[in-house]
């Protein structure tokens, strides 16, 4: 396989992965977190925050991708790029490294948001049993 | 094989093991410190599941960010050398996300003990 043909396929490929990984990750947290934000908020909302955070994921993952670029802001030329076998598996390393970083912090954004959600379970019961 | 897919085969298996390994050494603990702060089994759920996924991209993305520079001809201990930065990433990013992880522990209990 010529290198420019590899740096076809590993980009396609690698895109595809990192979208994989996203949908993956949303598809994990999904039940549980659809049923916090069903207590938390009620059914509509609830949906509404699921979409959210597939939605979020999945962006997520795009984003790492393509915040890696082959040309280092105009740095390398596009023959450059594809004489170099080593820089082009490189390239696709970090490209699923920084999805992995977006998906990370993504995860731990949505942490909070169940947080915030707990919180929000909480204080009907507290104003409750203050009444009484 | 090269040594440089070698070197990085082995440290991709070391990472997926130290992941387990850590997983498996803190689930139990964390899944009843959970269940006794949130009291509810799907909030449990979604930080433990969150937990597992955060570790093993973490790892795994430490592990592919780190750079394998061998040759064809390098000798045993070069390629030691080359899993041993490769595992030194993945240990402090592990490091560092474990850190983040606890700071939301504490922020999740004194948040939900206070409205207990």
């Amino acid at each position: 396989m010529s290198n420019e043909h590899y740096l076809i396929v590993s980009y396609f490929l690698v895109g595809l992965v990192s979208l994989c990984l996203g949908i993956t990750v949303y598809r994990v947290l999904r039940a549980p977190f659809a049923t916090i934000a069903e207590a938390a908020t009620g059914r509509l909302r609830g949906r509404v925050l699921t979409r959210a955070l597939g939605a979020f994921m999945t962006l997520a993952a795009v984003l790492g991708f393509l915040s890696v670029t082959y040309t280092q802001k105009g740095c390398r030329s596009y023959e450059e790029i594809v004489k170099d076998r080593a820089y082009l598996v490189q390239t696709n390393h970090q490209q699923l490294q920084r999805t992995g970083d977006w998906i990370v912090s993504a995860v731990f954004l949505w942490c909070v948001v169940v947080l915030i959600c707990l919180l929000g379970l909480r204080r009907p019961t507290a104003n409750r049993r203050n009444e009484n | 094989m090269s040594p440089h897919s070698i070197s990085f085969l082995v440290t991709l298996v070391i990472s997926i093991f130290i992941v387990l390994l850590i997983d498996r050494i803190l689930r139990p603990g964390l899944r009843g410190l959970l269940e006794e702060i949130v009291a509810l089994p799907s909030a449990t759920e979604f930080y433990l599941r969150a937990f597992a996924i955060v570790l093993a991209f973490v790892a795994i993305g430490a592990m592919l960010g780190s750079s394998f520079d061998l040759k064809d001809g390098a000798r045993f201990m070069e390629c030691v050398w080359a899993v041993a930065a490769g595992l030194k990433d993945v240990f402090q990013n592990l490091f560092v996300v474990l850190l983040v992880y606890v700071g939301l522990m504490t922020v999740l209990i004194a948040a939900l003990r206070r409205k207990q």
